[in-house]
């Protein structure tokens, strides 16, 4: 079984997703670790590429980081080899001569289990493969991409709220707001909080909707879904929306006042309660119980 | 300019989606069908170019069954100029390669200056149909775009900015030709249909195209079934909030060790 995994680096680090398909990948069978050199490259000339080193290599099962440049990558390189193509798995297993993944759909609100002939092309989400500590760097092959007419890469704009924050899709710990918070001044409390924990930020549609913070915030149907170790839900009810975005989520956390909302359903530990009580409370008490106290 | 929008019909988001007995579809009695919400944010994208520049035609495109006609007539009283429906035996089934072709059939004879389409449908949330359709015309693909910026620089396609959101923030990128564009949540919400769009959509004709062929890949689904049940959690009620946020912080590293 010949497996390819296309790799990604952020700021020349291999990003943490392809180090966990690396992983996955040498346990499913023979593995390539493959990336295209250069910037910001258009995925039509990146699958052009991966699609011509195919033609001679013939793997039987291309995995790809589900991140938005490896989701256009991987969904070109299906099309343009016409082989199936199953996007943000969360679980795979190869079956002899088929694949049987796991994935999403409506929006969330259905676990499927799909299964497809190989050679196949599959996006995994990040963190649905384990990683173990001190995992050595997988080799990768650089694959040279041709031209790629007709768009122009121009420039970068950062989320003015990023901050150097982890991505959302790839955070392993997530700190969420809804409309409990009541403003955007109560997000100097929740960035406390996820600057201790290392997390990313995360928001209820009803937050992003009323501008308090940036779209790309947003968790649930026409935002993004995660599926973190830990999700802490401040001042989230849990419409169904938001709740298809973070129920795959390792472990969840909500602080709410309202003992009937529907997030504490999902919720593994609930605290009934004022959240501008809870947050620096809860701060300081991860401060200390990182500090081994 | 002409722009064309791929749409999808789907179940309303609000809709609590149930599983079928079979267990490899869902059941669709008393659903509400609209358009998939993606695909309503490439709606108001477009109309906002239309909004600016009055020449612009904006036309939407479907494949699937006779119910994917009451999409694309909710989008034409939204604003939309002309809608086409590709349709016939198998249409309603087929998957992402298969509605690419079909659409790559549609865009050579309609020409469109760019392609609109939603970053996924959510129903099968593939995300697969925008990327397999600028491949199989050999178009460039911008994806997740939530912005067009008009910079006046030139005539459209020129002069025109793409702001994709991807990780922390937005890569700006401009095309010099047509291009497939899938759209991502933008700023605005999509427009309500007007009262007299509604009365206009009600007359306009939609005509018909035969999809082009069968599934070129096939993907069965073995087994739908609802998100793993989360059993009840505990909740945390001894002692006053700092107590209680203390205990919280241990159990997630010594219990959860998610710290």
């Amino acid at each position: 079984m010949k497996i390819w995994v296309i790799a990604e680096r952020t700021d020349g680090t291999l990003r943490r997703v392809s180090r966990e398909l690396a992983a996955k990948g040498a346990e499913l069978g023979d593995l390539t670790v493959l990336e295209v050199g250069g910037d910001r490259v258009p995925a039509g000339a990146a699958a052009a590429a991966l699609a011509e080193r195919a033609a001679g290599d013939a793997p039987d099962l291309i995995l790809v980081g589900a991140t938005t440049a490896g989701r256009d990558i991987a969904a070109r390189l299906a099309a343009r080899l016409r082989r199936p193509y199953l996007s943000e798995c969360t679980a795979v297993e190869i079956d002899g001569t088929s694949i049987e993944a796991t994935r999403a759909m409506y929006a969330g609100k259905v676990r499927a289990r799909v299964r497809a002939a190989l050679p196949a092309v599959v996006s995994v989400r990040p963190n649905a493969f384990p990683l173990a500590d001190g995992a050595a760097e997988p080799a990768v092959s650089s694959v040279t991409a041709g031209e790629a007419p007709g768009v122009s890469f121009v420039r970068f704009e950062p989320t003015a709220s990023g901050g150097g924050r982890v991505p959302l899709s790839d955070a392993r710990v997530i700190v969420s707001g809804g409309r409990g918070l009541k403003g955007p001044e109560a997000w100097k409390e929740v960035e406390a909080l996820a600057d201790v924990l290392g997390a990313a930020l995360g928001a209820s549609r009803a937050v992003t909707d009323a501008g308090w913070r940036p779209n790309e915030e947003q968790v649930g149907q026409t935002g993004k879904t995660v599926t973190p170790d830990l999700y802490i839900a401040l001042g989230i009810s849990g419409a169904i929306q938001h709740l298809a975005g973070m129920t795959s989520s390792k472990v969840i956390v909500a602080v709410n006042k309202d003992p009937d909302a529907d997030i504490f359903k999902v919720a593994d530990y609930g605290i009934v309660g004022d959240v501008f009580e809870f947050l620096p409370a809860f701060t300081a008490a991860v401060k200390q119980a990182k500090a081994g106290a | 300019m002409k722009l064309l929008i791929c749409i999808r019909q789907v179940p309303d988001s609000t809709t609590r989606v149930k599983v079928a007995p079979d267990g490899t579809a869902i059941v669709t009695e008393g659903i509400t069908w609209s358009i998939s919400p993606y695909d309503e944010y490439a709606i108001e994208l477009a109309l906002e170019h239309k909004d600016a520049a009055a020449d612009t035609v904006v036309s939407v495109i479907s494949v699937g069954g006779p119910r994917a006609k009451d999409a694309l007539r909710q989008a034409l009283a939204m604003g939309c100029d002309d809608a086409t429906l590709v349709t016939g035996d198998g249409a309603a089934a087929l998957g992402p390669l298969g509605i690419a072709d079909a659409l790559k059939s549609a865009v050579l004879e309609l020409t469109p200056d760019l392609v609109f389409c939603g970053k996924q449908a959510s129903d099968d949330d593939q995300g697969f149909v925008g990327p397999a359709l600028a491949e199989a015309l050999g178009w460039p693909l911008l994806s997740n775009v939530s912005r067009i910026v008009a910079t006046g620089s030139g005539a459209p396609p020129l002069g025109l900015e793409y702001w994709r959101e991807t990780e922390g923030g937005h890569e700006v990128w401009t095309a010099s030709g047509p291009a497939v564009i899938t759209v991502q949540k933008s700023e605005k919400d999509p427009r309500y249909p007007s009262l007299p769009g509604i009365m206009k959509a009600k007359k306009k004709e939609i005509p018909e195209r035969p999809v082009a062929g069968e599934d070129p890949v096939q993907i069965e689904v073995v087994k739908l079934e609802p998100p793993p049940a989360r059993g009840a959690g505990k909740i945390l009620k001894d002692g006053d909030m700092k107590t209680r946020a203390t205990e919280l912080a241990k159990i997630l590293r010594d219990e959860a060790k998610v710290l």
